[in-house]
């Protein structure tokens, strides 16, 4: 069989690598897009973001139906069909699907299904199940992505211990689970399992819940978790996990004593791992760092003259939108346009409740990095849009550069955190100024109104908050 | 010192700490926030008044404290500097020029530290255009608040790039400007010796190139009657003689000078091309061209306008053998405001100095010799001294030059016999030397 001839081979059909074949085919390159699983998306769309969102949106309703007693209104108990509820996720994700393939064919791009392997720079085979076929490429880009990491030591092969890709599939709602990892997938997960009625006990070895994020911005979410969960244990170490019958054994460190205790079920979310294996790099001049992620430049070319990487498997964020524009990146670059990733503002969003959200530097990193910045925060408590809808429990917050006045950062946590981040995210990229934001009217009644009025406590005159700007001293 | 809570605010006096943001031996900066207390209200940061050193905590979290509690307390720091760094510096912050300035550029603003991993202050679509033409954000200025760099920046830049580029090239090596460009074997039309130039002629290669190459000359020709000058300078000489001075030609015709410079001080100025400014200075010190042996030298003449003629006549004969001698040190030979170049002693009559930049004008003299004057209608013998007077026609034209020789001509014509009294030191001594050794 005649091998297929490209200009550029993707291998990967998540958010990074159908960003490139499409951004590819729309600059009239010839493009072959080779994935394995039968739906493009990645595990973004099938096994990441839009399953977890579409949970944590069914289950916000229970979470509310449940609150709204307060308000004078109140629901029978609900009762949950778990079969129901997959389909409903499968129809999200299946309406995705269908139309990133229509994308793909109105492109003329050629998606292969099957698992690529690179036998050299040049030639891509790919295990079909009509057989193998071989692509011929000018350029590759490899977006294959990364899975949950699994320690050797809780792969028992028990099904009773997940990873996200299981706890998505929601097979029960166990009784008991153990949450181990107090990052964004395990408090996302371990709030719709905990909504759904399981008793969460979530362990974390650091002393600190959502890596990364400022302290006052998990304070919140923290709080509420606590009511949420059973129990949350900070700075503890899971030792190992046995089978024991219909019950996974765990043992841990709590409180300086080693301690047995039975769970019906455990999610292990505990960071995860490039799939850089079995891809037959060895064959190319693609190098590998130690944890198994592709080296590349702010170009992002490999080592490989013909082979450019995006998305997880290159590390840093392992976010959809980083890899989103690392696509773009490559393709520019591949296409003789000059681009670059350095120093674009990759916003982080954690979907847990409330949401939190921040982008550019952080007030933990200004410290530790010495900036001289200055901190204004604006409590939701004081905005009526919040108070609305009884979620106080927010703050804005922005980093700013006493010197320019621009803003280097933002945080926020609350509800909607995720979609308001992007105004920051704009006034960062875009060199805003505090005044540039609080001389921008944002309407009223609305969440983003805290934004303006964060930037306006900077000069001392926001409305809803009483803080006058400390007088200006002289350093004796 | 002991840090205290502070008062929070109406009707809060107390709260839980939230969290503890230092720990103890940490440096903390003014106003950073050491700990966040949670009332029922809301979580307040609470900040330290001082820059120092965390020495002990007495808080933990979790601890309800009230108005007046000890927190921690500080040590001041030695570190004064880190401080001072960290203390932000509002007052340099240019002030929001409000309607009346908006939008207009201020290219004047001093560029802005670049923070890593933070994006430069410019839209992506300005980045993206930089990116393209291969333009280096971080040498444009911005001149938006917080210094964002907008389109009009990267036009300007580009313009004064432009200019640069179109301009002459200014000589990098001395020796490539006076060698010619190509090899040329001159012992094929007969026998020659090579010698090596000197640092004083590279020197004068270099500056005389650099001058010629960015400022326009024009040389001003005049002829002065010094007839009655010569006569007076007789008059004097030998009282001159008694104090120690020689009374020549040029200590006249310096101080003529000095107070022409005074009528027309653009003649006394500087032309600043960074900053776009005319610099006048209140100052004469006016350079001599001496001819040495290894080369022309330049040594200053300061504050002429100050001295008398005797003082002016003893420090130029000074300031001349020294130049000679090659004991001259180099600031003695630096800001000058205008220099002569005075070849009467040696012959010639009019010729085209050129100018000693950054000075904008300079005074060549020929040898002063014996005409027929056409004088109130009678052909008279009479002593001409032939003058040129180049100057840099960026900032001076031609009807200022011509008024200015006419002004000096006039002071030479008639120049004041009071200015010949053998006033200031008066000394055999040789004039202190300024400047160090």
């Amino acid at each position: 069989m005649r091998p297929i001839e490209t200009e550029i081979v993707v291998l990967g059909g998540g958010v990074g690598g159908y960003s490139a074949a499409f951004y590819a085919a729309d600059k009239g390159k010839k493009v072959v897009l080779v994935e394995q699983d039968d739906r493009l998306g990645g595990v973004c769309m099938n096994r990441g973001c839009i399953p977890s969102k579409a949970f944590l949106h069914a289950t916000k309703l229970l979470k509310e139906a449940d609150d709204s007693s307060a308000r004078g209104i109140t629901f029978g108990k609900p009762s949950i069909n778990l079969d129901e509820m997959r389909a409903w996720k499968e129809t999200i994700v299946q309406k995705l699907a269908d139309g990133l393939a229509g994308l793909a064919k109105n492109r003329k791009v050629e998606v292969i299904r099957g698992r690529g392997y690179f036998e050299d720079s040049t030639t891509l085979r790919v295990e079909t199940s009509d057989g193998q076929k071989f692509v011929h490429f000018n350029k590759a880009i490899v977006a294959v992505g990364s899975k949950p990491a699994l320690p050797k030591a809780f792969d028992l092969g028990n099904k009773r211990i997940m990873t996200s890709d299981e706890a998505l599939e929601i097979e029960e709602i166990p009784a008991n689970l153990l949450v181990v990892g107090g990052g964004y997938i395990g408090m996302e997960l371990g709030t719709v399992y905990a909504i759904l009625g399981s008793k969460i006990t979530m362990v974390e070895a650091l002393d600190s819940l959502l890596l990364g994020a400022d302290a006052d911005l998990v304070r919140p979410v923290k709080r509420r978790a606590e009511k949420l969960f059973a129990e949350i244990r900070l700075g503890t170490k899971v030792g190992k996990m046995a089978t024991s019958g219909k019950h996974i054994k765990v043992t841990m460190e709590v409180k300086g004593k080693e301690k047995e205790e039975l769970f019906d079920r455990v999610l292990v979310s505990v960071g995860r791992t490039p799939l850089t294996n079995d891809l037959g790099l060895e064959n190319t001049k693609v190098r590998k760092n130690d944890n198994g992620f592709i080296v590349v430049n702010p170009q992002q070319q490999t080592d490989d003259p013909v082979i450019y990487a995006v998305g997880d498997v290159v590390g840093g964020a392992l976010l959809a939108h980083k890899a989103a524009r690392e696509a773009r990146i490559a393709v520019d670059v591949i296409t003789g346009e000059t681009n670059s990733f350095d120093s674009i503002i990759v916003p982080a969003v954690v979907f847990t409740d409330p949401e939190v959200a921040w982008c550019g530097i952080t007030e933990a990193e200004a410290k530790e990095r010495e900036l001289p910045v200055e901190i204004v925060r604006f409590p939701w408590s004081a905005s009526g849009r919040a108070l609305s809808f009884d979620r106080t429990d927010g703050m804005t917050k922005l980093v700013i550069d006493p010197v320019t006045e621009r803003v280097l950062g933002v945080g926020i946590v609350g509800a909607g955190a995720g979609d308001l981040i992007s105004e920051g995210v704009l006034a960062i990229e875009m060199g805003a100024t505090a005044e540039d934001l609080a001389e921008s009217i944002h309407p009223h009644p609305t969440l983003s109104e805290t934004m303006m009025e964060a930037a306006e406590a900077f000069y001392g005159y926001s409305t809803h908050i009483y803080a006058p700007k400390k007088k200006e001293q002289v350093e004796g | 010192m002991e840090i205290r809570l502070p008062r929070l605010g109406e009707g809060a006096n107390s709260g839980v700490v939230a969290g503890i943001l230092v720990k103890e031996g940490e440096k903390v900066r003014k106003d950073q926030t050491i700990l966040e207390l949670e009332s029922d209200k809301a979580v307040a940061a609470i900040p330290v008044p001082e820059a120092g050193t965390v020495a002990k905590i007495s808080v933990k979290e979790g601890d309800e404290i009230k108005v007046g509690d000890l927190i921690l307390t500080l040590k001041a720091d030695g570190g004064k500097q880190e401080i001072a760094s960290s203390q932000p510096p509002t007052q340099e912050v240019p002030q929001p020029t409000m309607s009346a300035q908006r939008g207009k550029e201020q290219p004047s603003r001093s560029p802005v530290p670049q923070i890593e991993g933070i994006p430069l202050a410019a839209a992506p679509s300005l980045r993206k255009i930089a990116r393209e033409l291969g333009i280096d954000l971080t040498r444009v200025r911005g001149s938006e608040r917080g210094g964002r760099i907008v389109l009009a920046d990267v036009r300007q830049y580009l313009a004064e790039l432009q200019k640069g580029a179109l301009a002459p090239p200014p000589p990098t090596s001395s020796v490539a400007t006076v060698s010619p460009p190509d090899h040329v074997d001159f012992s094929k039309w007969g026998s020659v010796r090579r010698k090596k130039i000197t640092s004083i002629r590279k020197t004068i290669a270099q500056r005389m190139s650099s001058s010629w190459n960015v400022v326009p000359h024009v040389t001003q020709f005049e002829d002065a009657d010094i007839t009655d000058l010569l006569a007076l300078r007789k008059a004097h000489s030998a009282a001159y003689e008694k104090k120690g001075g020689r009374l020549t030609l040029t200590p006249l015709i310096i101080k003529a000078l000095v107070r022409s410079l005074q009528q027309h001080q653009m003649f006394n100025a500087s032309l600043d091309e960074g900053s776009g400014e005319i610099i006048y200075k209140d100052y004469y010190h006016i350079g001599i061209a001496v001819d040495t042996e290894q080369g022309l030298l330049v040594p200053v003449l300061r504050d002429a306008d100050k001295k008398s003629v005797l003082d002016i006549s003893l420090e130029l004969e000074d300031l001349a053998g020294r130049a000679r001698d090659r004991k001259i040190a180099i600031d003695e030979m630096q800001g000058g405001t205008f220099t002569i170049s005075n070849q009467g002693g040696i012959g010639g009559a009019h010729f085209t100095p050129i100018v000693n930049k950054p000075e904008v004008a300079i005074l060549g003299l020929g040898r002063g010799a014996l005409r027929a004057v056409v004088r109130n209608k009678k052909i008279e013998q009479r002593v001409i001294l032939p003058l040129g007077l180049s100057y840099d026609h960026r900032i001076i034209d031609g009807a200022d030059a011509a008024r200015f020789i006419t002004t000096l001509v006039q002071a030479i014509e008639s120049f004041d016999e009071k200015e010949l009294a053998l006033a200031g030191r008066g000394s055999k001594k040789k004039p202190a030397k300024k400047g160090k050794k």
